[in-house]
């Protein structure tokens, strides 16, 4: 079977079907896994008995594959009553994965906060929650801003994952175009082709923001 | 089923996890160096290819490039074995992050390095061969253990070619019995064995590099 570059841009359209999802699953994803990270650091610096605990939680994310992570969520979950949409799920899962990464960029986002700062918030009277939230978070944010617009990207670049959850997302419908008319040769090609773009464009506003923000250069 | 049992039918799959692994570092380290080096050293045209050529390999997800050239390479008449597949393009992909690191590790060399090189009369080629590539090695290795990582954890993919890796062996397990939190946890469980070392490996080397420079954040 050769390929067929009409058929291929035929389907451009059909494929860009899932675009939708695509970029709903990125957004969520994104909040989800900076509000764990977050969570996971701050709870790693809480006290001295939570912190190996957290520290092993965030080193053990890192170390198992996303996939394995999601077919964990996708079967297990209904063995135990839980029975959520396939798009929540994956967007559970990929929360779950990018939040272990997520936490070393706020370590290293809150290391550089000059201890000074903490320090004095407790000695006016702060409490610890509110030390965190408007004196240590506000000032983080500078510092990880360009790590978290590269990470931004990445998660755009996991969601065809939850293809395999069969999450109608752009891989699901080229996958749907596949099994409809038994060609896979140019599907995947379109698929490839528009994930690569959809990158290259998400690449580019992040570049742009991060100029705009001035965080173009994480400080040391 | 036992949990133990459980375990080591997923091990059954080690030998394609650890195949594809090694044949994607055949890959990638070949790639990541070379491509470094040449985006760091061309101008023009040239630069334009090499940086095109990574920005392909890095900036398309895994996955779909995964599908892409299994399902469209024999369509231009060339075919390959999944696990040739499989390594490429892992390897490549993991290569062109590597790359990054390389061209970055080179240009935060300081320049008195490359003068003074220059200056005892080595040429260029010397230069880079004894004074500048090894120092940027020692500085990117950190960075390197963790995509090593990412390849491993990478390597789960193949299972969605029907390649028996790990993950295809405990997909085929659910199957037998039902018993999703074993197999499941089992799965992330024989994972974690083979990882969670190199983390730790790889942490403590990025906290000895840290003190020397500034800690790098990118995996």
């Amino acid at each position: 079977m050769s390929f067929d570059f009409a058929f291929a841009l035929k389907i451009v359209p059909r494929v860009l079907e899932g675009i939708g999802n695509t970029l709903v699953v990125a957004i969520l994803s994104f909040m989800g896994a900076s509000a764990l990270g977050f969570l996971w650091e701050i709870a790693r610096r809480s006290n001295r008995h939570v912190r190996p605990v957290m520290q092993f939680v965030v080193d053990a994310i890192r170390s198992t594959p996303v996939l394995a992570q999601l077919y964990f969520l996708f079967y297990v979950l209904p063995y135990y009553g839980v029975v959520l949409p396939a798009l929540v799920v994956g967007v559970f899962g990929l929360s779950f994965y990018y939040s272990g990464y997520l936490s070393e960029v706020f370590k290293a986002g809150i290391d550089l906060v000059p201890r000074g700062q903490g320090e004095a918030a407790q000695s006016l009277g702060l409490s610890r929650i509110h030390t965190v939230i408007f004196v240590i978070a506000p000032q983080m944010l500078r510092n990880v801003a360009a790590p978290l617009g590269a990470y931004s990207v990445s998660i755009l670049k996991a969601t065809p994952y939850l293809a395999v959850l069969a999450v109608p997302e752009m891989l699901g419908s080229a996958f749907d175009v596949a099994s409809e008319t038994y060609r896979y040769a140019e599907p995947m090609f379109v698929a490839g082709i528009l994930f690569l773009c959809l990158a290259l464009i998400a690449v580019t506003l992040v570049n742009w923001l991060e100029r705009y923000l001035g965080v173009t250069t994480p400080p040391h | 089923m036992t949990f133990l049992q459980i375990l080591l039918g997923i091990y059954e799959g080690f030998g394609i996890t650890a195949i594809v692994t090694v044949l994607g570092l055949l890959y990638a380290i070949p790639f990541a160096l070379l491509a470094g080096i040449l985006q760091h050293f061309s101008t023009g045209a040239a630069r334009w290819v090499v940086t095109a050529t990574i920005e392909f390999w890095r900036s398309s997800p895994v996955i779909v490039l995964l599908y892409a050239f299994y399902y469209s390479l024999p369509a231009f008449g060339i075919n390959l074995s999944a696990i040739s597949v499989g390594a490429m393009v892992l390897g490549l992909n993991i290569g062109g992050y590597g790359s990054q690191s390389v061209r970055a590790a080179l240009q935060t060399l300081n320049r008195g390095q490359r003068e003074a090189g220059l200056a005892l009369g080595l040429s260029r080629i010397e230069v880079l061969r004894f004074v500048e590539l090894p120092q940027a090695i020692a500085a990117m290795t950190p960075t390197f253990i963790n995509q090593a990582i990412q390849l491993i954890k990478g390597t789960s993919l193949v299972s969605l070619l029907t390649l028996t890796d790990m993950t295809f062996r405990a997909k085929e397990i659910a199957q037998l019995s039902y018993n999703p939190v074993g197999v499941y946890s089992g799965l992330l469980v024989a994972y974690l064995i083979i990882c969670y070392p190199v983390t730790i490996f790889g942490r403590r080397l990025e906290r000895s590099a840290a003190k020397g420079r500034g800690a790098s954040h990118e995996f």
